[in-house]
């Protein structure tokens, strides 16, 4: 009797179980919920994150605003990969690059080689040099530092971005954003 | 017999509750301010009370930057005695009302100890945004 009501009960409970921890594909936002918190390696969450960071202070510190004919003329220079992975710079510096443009306090120098080409043919039609050199580049590096404890790993990346003028040869603003996570295995949750 | 034992084990689990739960934050601060803050009135929807009890918000100010940018800063205050861990974003909306998305609305992850107080800032993402909304989500 007692079996006959236990098996249907431990199927269905199995069955639950199985339905519970499978999970079906499906999209998600960058920053949600379910974000993977991964231990040893930058996720598109820390870029958005220390882009976030540095584009607010950018913005907040004005070294944009103190340029002769605004919006400012930013060159993105090399981000300085400090890091044991493969770091493709344009996850965070397109972001900064996105914000800045869209604040109307900076353009970007542009990068394209077919529209670099069309500029110097312009130029030579109009016999005139139109280049404008930039008033700042944008450089940076990212640090990584591993602290164990046991099983328990700490990562932690620094992102430090500058903004160099470069006629004067001073950087006129740095940020530094430390992310770190720590746990004995990657996550999905904050 | 049984309270002999029980008695004991309960005073130890008490004791490691009270232990751990008790980390709070104690701070000091000049008492004559020089620096003035510009309070800004605030419209507020409570839907997790747990929430805003561990992450309250005690006000929100305002400043311009020199470039016409708005920078908005909320205070917020942890009430209770333990670490709370919350996911949060700003929403800006230019002078039409409508969202302006880019990497300054994206969601940062932040933490604050027991009693105590912390400021998130944000900035607009250009001149034309004025108006903002901070939304703020339990990540324990």
């Amino acid at each position: 009797m007692k079996t006959k009501i236990i098996v249907p009960l431990v199927t269905a409970a199995a069955a639950a179980l199985f339905t519970g921890c499978a999970t079906d594909a499906h999209y998600v936002q960058t920053g949600d919920r379910e974000q993977i918190v991964s231990l040893g390696q930058i996720n598109i969450q820390d870029y958005a994150n220390a882009a976030n960071a540095a584009v607010k202070d950018l913005l907040a510190s004005g070294a944009l605003d103190r340029v002769a004919n605004p919006p400012a003329l930013v060159e993105v220079s090399k981000v300085i990969n400090n890091t044991s992975q493969l770091v493709d710079q344009d996850l965070l510096t397109q972001k900064i690059g996105i914000a800045l443009t869209q604040s109307g306090k900076a353009q970007i120098k542009l990068v394209d080689k077919l529209g670099k080409g069309y500029q110097q043919e312009n130029e030579f039609l109009s016999d005139q040099k139109a280049t404008r050199l930039p008033d700042f580049t944008l450089s940076g590096k990212i640090i990584e530092t591993v602290d164990r404890a046991g099983n328990t790993r700490r990562t932690t990346y620094s992102f430090q971005m500058a903004l160099n003028d470069p006629k004067a040869g001073v950087q006129v603003w740095m940020s530094e954003k430390e992310i770190g996570k720590q746990g004995t295995r990657s996550s999905v949750g904050f | 017999m049984k309270t002999k034992y029980l008695l004991p084990v309960v005073c130890a689990a008490a004791a490691l509750f009270a232990a751990g739960c008790g980390t709070t934050v104690n701070s000091v601060e000049n008492a004559q301010k020089d620096g003035r803050r510009t309070m800004v009135s605030d419209q507020r929807v409570i839907s997790d009370t747990g929430l805003n009890h561990r992450v309250g918000v005690v006000g929100v100010n305002t400043a311009m930057t020199a470039g016409g940018l708005l920078r908005v800063q909320v205070e917020l205050l942890n009430e209770t005695r333990s670490l709370h861990r919350f996911s949060y974003k700003f929403e800006w909306f230019d002078v039409n009302g409508m969202q302006v998305e880019n990497i300054l609305s994206a969601s940062s992850t932040d933490q604050i100890e027991g009693r105590e107080s912390k400021m998130i800032t944000s900035i607009a993402p250009n001149p034309g945004c004025k108006d903002f909304r901070l939304k703020l989500i339990s990540a324990d």
